[in-house]
């Protein structure tokens, strides 16, 4: 490609003698010269691949003298097994079909054993009725440039290989944050007889580790536990004291399941464990029990609180009203904790419903100033009354979405209720 | 699943007369019949088809595990005569193809009634008295060059190393213009085809066979077409004046009078 | 919302830090890490000057927390002047009111 061959002689040195007799030197520099001793390899074949003119430079690549290969050897001749093979499967019946092919990475063998690696282009030429005559071949030197390219595909598999164990890793990753994710909430709520119960998790970590936590779970024959509460923090911290912060919950529950005594000994813990860590880390804590009464019907709800919005009644009759347990300290700031009880029935249509405090810190304006509220929160919780705590769920989870970007933080929604008509006992007859 | 997506099969030729599927080899695919089809297309219906992994094929249907046999290749030959729903086909099988014929032939006898074998070899490597053309070691250079030669491969197709993001239109014109497969996948078929060892399965053709071999095959040396012909009874065997390991390309006159004289006596 | 900024002074007894804008997750270890520089001696009083404090949240309050300990623990106390209405709210239902001092302004958490 470099040398190109319809360049004008220099008009302006048009008379100069000493120019034209280097040009006229050059001139004679014959085409049979250039042909033996040009820069690369040249080839030409019969069509079954017997050589039948090779240039003196790829003669001299191979170490092989003039009369050992014209007429007695074949292209394929020149070539690796390899090259051999693939010269058999790819590069002859493309020359065929196409007429010609270029740039075709092979090895040649040396007589000394060595190889070098080229790259061979071909043309079939054809005679006057158009029948394929012989084959023409240039075969370029290409030890630099496989030494180049083989770097490339050596970098190329390392990036490959890094990029799958990347993957590999991401992917491990994913499945221990997930699992984490996993204990940090029930599966599913258990069924709780009489009752019904519902709840919602919006994660706000795109790692998707929160820091809200509830749960529900039977103390003994008859009676169920429950709590729903909001580690302060984001991310894997967060919900390292979250996974603590359950399963001390529910171990100290089925010890004394008293909503006091379940609070303060996880008080306790998280004083004992963060005090003096120089990370201190708190959590604010609803806990409760549930006690049905097999005749009425109606739930007895005792629960304590620290630090946590009041929970909210949401009666069958169209009311609901906050329930108040003020005063009821951060579980885990001072060793001697107070906690705030509350006590209440729900009766058949009445629902309870803990939350955290993203729903009420959820922002409803541009700016921090405008936030949802308790206010809001009960007016809407008023609207949804008598309904089913499936209903309720439904209702504020929508509400959620409608926050948008409103809604930064964890928040967790669990409503327990008692079904307007006796939840179907195993004891029912199926319809006949 | 659409077989006929899945192999890229093509149907060509006289859609009365009797079927004729033509099986690419190990390398290019359906392209190399260029030259075969216009001798048929008068009087038969012509088949064609890329097996999983190669030509237009489509690759999301290859699996290491299916096609590290030749069962695997014989199960896409029968899946395609089975969607098309033939009936005692001839079978034309270049290469590695004509064993993978002989192979559908035993597995699916209703659909394919004759088997044409271009330049065939069941045993690339020589074993115990048997010449195959190649050593155990030059197998083991063939399979290690085809591993650098991912760089041969793509030489031609050199966007394919750089994964090619930025000019998506310069792999898809060399594609077009090159019998270019997934490297992997390639690799495969490869090994698939030159370890493979079909003597025995020979021994199971029970269809009027036409062997076609090449007086100067690399591939196929002189005395492995003598070596089919022989284990295949009542099999006819035609050696052709041709170099290469592709006489549909490189003689493909004598190669289509071998093969139309055979065809019409059949009928 | 104005970044957080914290100036100190201070009084007879003891450092008077002014928290203005928002003490949020963003930016409450900048008081947190402020509050560990200051040195105390035992009977002083550590004072947080809220009135400009336009929000504080979770990790707001845990400043709060970290702040009293790091007092106790060098034998002083701490109180929280003239804590915004949301704030005071806030630090009613967790209780906080309890374990904090609370004056109306910081004039009066030095006199006391």
């Amino acid at each position: 490609m470099m040398c190109r061959a319809d360049q004008q002689p220099d008009p302006h040195r048009a008379g100069d003698e000493t120019s034209d007799a280097v040009f006229a030197a050059l001139l004679e520099d014959s085409a049979e010269e250039l042909y033996e001793s040009a820069p690369c390899g040249y080839l030409s074949t019969l069509m079954d691949g017997t050589i039948a003119k090779i240039n003196g430079t790829l003669l001299g690549w191979l170490g092989l003298e003039r009369e050992a290969v014209v007429g007695r050897m074949r292209f394929t001749d020149l070539l690796t097994v390899g090259g051999k093979l693939y010269h058999e499967t790819h590069f002859a019946p493309l020359l065929r079909m196409q007429g010609e092919i270029s740039g075709i990475a092979l090895e040649i063998k040396q007589t000394g054993g060595g190889r070098i690696p080229v790259l061979v282009s071909s043309v079939v030429k054809h005679g006057s009725t158009g029948e394929p005559l012989l084959i023409r071949a240039t075969v370029f030197d290409a030890r630099d440039r496989r030494s180049y390219e083989e770097e490339l595909l050596r970098r190329r598999k390392a990036a490959e290989e890094a990029r799958k164990q990347a993957e590999a890793d991401r992917a491990r990753l994913q499945n221990a944050l997930a699992v984490l994710q996993q204990s940090l909430l029930p599966d599913i709520l258990p069924s709780i007889p009489g009752m019904e119960a519902a709840a919602h998790y919006h994660a706000a970590s795109p790692d998707r580790l929160g820091g809200d936590f509830y749960d529900v779970f039977p103390l003994d024959g008859n009676r169920f536990a429950f709590f729903l509460g909001d580690v302060c923090g984001k991310g894997p911290q967060a919900a390292a004291l979250t996974s603590l912060t359950r399963y001390t919950l529910r171990a100290a529950a089925l010890h004394d399941p008293d909503p006091v005594c379940a609070l303060s000994t996880l008080n306790s813990v998280l004083h004992e464990r963060y005090t003096g860590s120089g990370d201190p880390r708190y959590c604010t804590a609803v806990f409760g029990t549930l006690e049905p009464d097999p005749a009425t019907g109606q739930v007895t709800v005792h629960l304590a609180a620290g630090g946590h919005p009041p929970a909210l009644v949401l009666r069958a009759d169209g009311t609901a009203d906050y329930l108040p347990t003020p005063g009821g300290l951060f579980v885990g700031i001072l060793p001697d904790a107070h906690f705030a009880t509350a006590t209440t029935t729900l009766d058949a249509g009445d629902t309870l419903l803990l939350y955290t405090d993203g729903l009420t810190e959820a922002r409803t304006g541009e700016d921090r100033t405008a936030l949802f509220g308790e206010d809001s929160l009960l007016a809407f919780a008023a609207h949804q009354a008598g309904r089913s705590p499936q209903a309720v769920i439904h209702a504020l989870t929508g509400l959620l979405n409608g926050f948008g970007d409103g809604l930064d933080d964890d928040t967790a929604l669990l409503a327990l209720g008692v079904p307007v008509r006796p939840a179907t006992s195993p004891a029912t007859r199926n319809p006949e | 699943m659409d077989i006929v997506r899945r192999n890229n099969v093509t149907v060509t030729g006289n859609p009365h007369g009797p079927s004729v599927v033509l099986a690419h080899g190990f390398g290019c695919d359906q392209n190399m019949w260029r030259l075969t089809v216009p001798a048929l297309a008068e009087d038969y219906r012509v088949v064609m088809f890329d097996y999983v992994g190669s030509g237009r094929s489509d690759a999301s249907a290859f699996s290491e595990d299916r096609y590290s046999s030749l069962d695997g290749y014989a199960r896409d030959a029968v899946e395609v005569c089975d969607a098309l729903d033939l009936r005692d086909a001839v079978f034309v099988g270049h290469s590695v193809s004509a064993m993978i014929g002989a192979l559908a032939a035993d597995a699916a006898p209703e659909r394919i009634g004759a088997l044409v074998m271009v330049a065939p070899s069941p045993r690339y490597v020589d074993d115990d008295g048997y010449r195959g053309g190649f050593g155990a070691d030059d197998i083991d250079e063939l399979l290690a060059s085809l591993e650098s030669n991912y760089l041969g491969w793509s030489a031609a197709m050199a966007p394919a190393i750089m994964g090619n993001a930025e000019r998506p239109e310069l792999g898809e014109e060399l594609k077009n213009s090159f019998c270019a497969t997934d490297p992997d996948m390639a690799r495969v078929f490869a090994r698939t085809t030159f370890l493979s060892d079909s003597r025995e399965d020979l021994k199971r053709v029970r269809v009027p066979t036409l062997v076609l071999e090449c007086t100067q095959d690399v591939i196929a040396p002189q005395g492995v077409g003598a070596f089919v012909h022989e284990a295949i009874p009542g099999s006819v065997l035609i050696t052709l004046e041709a170099s290469g390991h592709c006489p549909h390309l490189s003689a493909p006159a004598a190669t289509n009078q071998a093969l139309v004289e055979f065809l019409a006596g059949l009928r | 919302m104005s970044p957080l900024k914290i100036t100190a002074r201070d009084a007879m007894t003891g450092p008077v830090l002014e928290v203005i804008g928002a003490l949020d997750y963003a930016n409450a270890t900048e008081l947190r890490e402020q509050v560990t520089t200051l040195a105390f001696r035992p009977g002083q009083r550590l004072v947080l000057d809220l009135a400009g404090m336009e929000f504080c949240d979770s990790s707001g309050i845990t400043a709060l927390i970290a702040a009293r300990n790091h007092a106790y623990s060098a034998e002083a106390d701490i109180a929280l002047a003239a804590v915004p209405a949301h704030t005071l709210r806030v630090l009613r239902m967790i209780g906080l009111d309890q374990i904090l001092p609370l004056y109306p302004d910081s004039e009066t958490a030095v006199r006391s």
